[in-house]
């Protein structure tokens, strides 16, 4: 009977599961999935495709996206040395800061910018660039965690979502087959060779959409790969443990149970 | 009591099954243990600084191309205020002299409240440029810099750095006067030359392996 | 209480003073527990670890959370991304409110399958139903303290429940918020309340146990302890099958912690909150999904508007687990001996479920009815059926103790 109600428990839980904690979306929007190399329990970083997504994004997104949660430090998790680390931060210009993170102004009330170090966050996008547009550009830091399947739904966006739209679309609104709404405000931002990438790959639009959401998965779980290892020595251990103390309570139980039936 | 059924007792049992359960149970309690210990040991390591508060703490580049001679600047690293002095050919001749040697605790500067390479009349790596811990040492106040003769702040001031909290007096090498609160000079934090303008704080030239936290009292 | 058994002069000069020897002695050694309880008799012990688990993770976390509006969020990324296995911690915490949950949520029915909230137990499970009202506050505070999307808008959403109340109530929501809307004032406070309440928490599950030992555990069959026989003590037995099903649950709580992290929460949490857009949907976590579902499931009714009858409802459906004790006029407590009841508790299992998804979707279409249905059940459950069946159902036979079911030869002594 028991059976029964744990049987019924998960059938329950299995469809919430299948439902999602987030709720479905107005119209199910089918995405395309992708392999990656994040994907799964042994999931990694290729480091590769995340350096060239960083360069994806400090060349084209960084001029009106934001990734406020990143230091320049930590680019050396991707495979950068500390003198590319320096020079990348050297080539930006951040906010002066005191030590008590206020802006410096200097005697006109502007706010005074320096070259960047590694120690600083990256560099905010130009507010000449990002005031002029229509709607706010969201921060990317952590947009492969802030929407459901992030990883493909981000590919599918960028790589496959400026579809042809439907007949009756207001021509003057851009489309986008995979933005809720598809009514998007970003024009499309990638195309073939928009950047050309130090390592020789072939900058097809595919690629660097794969590079940037290998990067823009980093940027939101950078922990990933660390979260992976520890966990599955974690869970060996505890099946070992589980398992002797298994073997403990049977041991501990035997002379309860020989006198039972 | 005379509830409860009589349980064996662990480990009563002779031989066989009593010693393999005492074995499993030890085995279970061993493992356990690790993995206590192995759960404590993020929490424990949790509180020690952050990868954000370190790299906060990583040593800073200052130019001090428009430190005029006579004049100083203060910088924070790590938090604590580091003077940054340029000196008078003037000063440099008198401290040189050791004139006031006498009056000094510890004109030798024997404690250990620098690296070997600031260990000389000057404290620091070339002459004119003085680089200090401005973190007084008797209770932590931050010593004013009055580098100029006369009787401010205090009667017949000979120069250098005057604590308005208690009173201690150092001179424009940041070596401590006697009959003053303070025990010992101002520390002289880890540095090193990048170029002639640029001295980069909290790390030592080739060679040197001082730490700050090494010194006797900040 | 027996003094020690143990010639330890240490040990002894303590107990002397502070009886903490002869206590552990009495609570483990000598406490009689029944021979027969399954493994659904673990899940106490697993909340209690639980319990630990969540109030120590969270003491680590609040070294570097800050309760501003302006750092909140970055400071929980900070402690994600730059502190000391501070994801770690962090994952912890968050999936623990689930794992917290849901081996509540397992204990409580449990109770409800075994009759262990009926006399003598009435005031052991008037407790637990605190423990579980004060969890709820809790997990609801703590999922607010991030600040994203969720926290922002799941906080706006309940605590404008309470303008449902006439003529107070709004002024108890300008009370709760501190200001005209979910703000920095609400969330200072909500940090403030989420640290104190697990120590209360802590001290009511002691009332609990102090409670469960005054006439010990319920067991499956449901039959009070009749003799030495019926009975085992609870150290070494139950002390290493907790131990044991401990072990199972944490390579389950593992399994999320390491490798699904993020699938029992929602994305649009890792949005910043922004008062000024609403989310498309706004979810509470699994936990709350079937009260979510009543909430929103109920109508106008007669001359009490839906807001205002979902309150109600909502409230309602803890507030039916308080008297459940004198609901239940059952002179037989466990199901096992309850053919009728038995399929009534699938049904409630199959009930409460339906709810919770439910109160994932949006209240459109087959939701609304199936929503309607569940909530109409699941007071029916309470409030009609389980008084009647008491009276009209027939019991099969008890044993004539735990030991004359359960030992070869009957209730002949084991020893």
């Amino acid at each position: 009977m028991r059976k029964i109600f744990l049987a019924a428990g998960l059938a329950g839980l299995v469809s919430l599961g299948a439902a999602g904690p987030a709720p479905a979306a107005e119209e199910s929007i089918a995405l395309p999935t992708q392999a990656w190399s994040f994907d799964g329990v042994f999931g990694t970083f290729d480091r590769a495709a995340a350096q060239r997504g960083f360069q994806v994004y400090h060349d084209i997104c960084a001029k009106c996206h934001s990734l406020d949660l990143i230091a320049y430090r930590n680019l050396e998790e991707l495979g950068f040395s500390a003198e590319q680390v320096k020079a990348i931060a050297a080539g930006d210009q951040v906010v002066d800061r005191d030590d008590r993170g206020m802006p410096v102004t200097d005697d006109s009330g502007k706010i005074v910018m320096r070259p960047g170090r590694p120690s600083d966050r990256f560099a905010q996008p130009d507010k000449a660039v990002t005031s002029a547009l229509p709607a706010v550009p969201p921060d990317l830091s952590l947009v492969a965690r802030a929407r459901e399947d992030g990883e493909n739904y981000v590919f599918a966006l960028l790589a496959k979502g400026y579809d042809t739209p439907p007949a009756d679309w207001d021509p003057s609104a851009i489309y986008n087959k995979y933005f809720p709404g598809h009514r998007i405000g970003m024009p499309p931002p990638l195309t073939d060779n928009a950047v050309t990438y130090a390592d020789g790959t072939a900058a097809t639009l595919d690629q660097e959409v794969r590079d940037v959401v290998n990067f823009l998965e980093w940027t939101a779980d950078p922990n990933l790969e660390e979260r992976h290892r520890t966990g599955l020595k974690v869970v060996l251990f505890l099946i070992a443990m589980t398992l002797v103390l298994y073997a403990a309570k049977r041991r501990v139980w035997s002379d309860v149970h020989k006198d039972e039936h | 009591m005379a509830e409860t059924a009589q349980a064996k007792p662990m480990g009563a049992h002779g031989g066989g099954e009593g010693t393999r359960r005492d074995f499993l149970v030890l085995t279970a309690s061993a493992l356990g243990a690790v993995g206590t210990a192995a759960v404590a040991w993020p929490l424990i390591a949790s509180m020690n600084p952050a990868a954000d508060t370190l790299a906060a703490g990583a040593p800073i580049d200052v130019d001090i191309s428009k430190v005029a001679p006579g004049m100083s600047i203060r910088v924070l690293w790590r938090s604590r205020p580091i003077f940054i002095v340029r000196r008078t050919p003037d000063e440099l001749k008198q401290l040189e002299s050791g004139k006031d040697n006498a009056e000094l605790s510890d004109p030798d500067s024997k404690a250990l409240q620098q690296a070997d390479y600031a260990k000389n009349w000057h404290r620091s790596i070339k002459p004119e440029i003085l680089v200090l811990v401005g973190i007084c040492t008797h209770l932590g106040c931050i010593p004013s810099f009055a580098p100029q003769p006369g009787n401010t702040p205090v009667e017949n001031w000979e120069g250098g750095f005057f604590c308005p909290c208690h009173g201690s007096k150092y001179d424009l090498s940041g070596r401590v006067f006697r009959g003053v609160p303070a025990p010992l000079n101002l520390p002289v934090p880890p540095y090193n030359f990048v170029s002639d303008t640029v001295i980069r704080i909290g790390e030592n030239p080739k060679g040197s392996d001082f730490d700050l936290s090494s010194v006797e009292q900040l | 209480m027996a003094a020690p058994r143990t010639q330890n002069r240490i040990i002894r000069w303590i107990d002397y003073r502070l009886p903490v020897f002869s206590y552990l002695e009495h609570e483990l050694h000598e406490y009689p527990t029944p021979r027969n309880l399954s493994y659904w008799w673990n899940f106490g012990s697993l909340a209690g670890f639980m319990l630990v688990t969540m109030i120590v993770t969270g003491i680590f976390l609040a070294m570097y959370y800050t309760p501003n509006v302006d750092m909140a969020f970055d400071s929980v990324e900070r402690i994600r991304r730059d502190v000391n296995y501070g994801w770690l911690i962090q994952f912890i915490h968050m999936n623990g409110a689930s794992f917290f949950f849901i081996v509540t949520y397992i204990h409580v029915f449990r109770g409800l399958y075994y009759g262990s909230y009926k006399n003598p137990r009435e005031l052991l499970w008037i407790l637990g139903v605190i423990i579980l009202l004060l969890m709820m506050a809790t997990a609801f505070m703590g999922y607010v303290l991030p600040w994203g999307q969720m926290s922002f808008w799941g906080a706006t959403v309940i605590t404008n429940l309470f303008s449902a109340i006439p003529k107070v109530g709004n002024a108890i929501v300008t009370w709760l918020w501190g200001g005209y809307a979910v703000g920095n004032p609400t969330l200072n406070r909500f940090y403030s309340l989420h640290y104190l309440l697990p120590f209360v928490i802590v001290a009511v599950v002691m009332l609990h146990v102090i409670a469960l030992h005054q006439h010990g555990s319920n067991n499956p069959l449901g039959i009070d302890r009749k003799g030495p026989q019926d009975s085992i003590p609870f150290h070494p037995y139950y002390t290493i099958k907790d131990m044991f099903g401990l072990g199972v649950f944490l390579i389950a709580y593992a399994g999320f912690i390491f490798f699904l992290p993020n699938f029992l929460g929602d994305p649009q949490n890792y949005i910043p909150a922004n008062p000024l857009v609403t989310p498309p949907e706004i979810v509470p976590e699994w936990y709350f999904l079937p009260f979510y579902a009543i909430l929103r499931s109920v109508p106008d009714i007669w001359f009490i508007p839906s807001k205002l009858a979902g309150v109600i409802c909502l409230f309602g459906s803890i507030g039916v687990l308080f008297i459940l004790p004198w609901l239940d006029t059952s002179p037989v407590r466990s199901a096992r001996f309850r053919p009728i009841y038995k399929w009534f508790f699938l049904v409630l299992v199959v009930d409460v479920v339906a709810l919770g998804v439910c109160g994932a979707h949006r209240p459109e279409g087959t939701y609304i009815v199936i929503g309607r249905i569940a909530t109409l059940y699941y007071f029916f459950h309470f409030l009609i059926l389980l008084p009647l069946l008491g009276k009209m159902e027939r019991p099969r036979p008890l044993p004539a103790s735990i030991g004359a079911a359960v030992l070869k030869g009957g209730a002949v002594s084991a020893e």
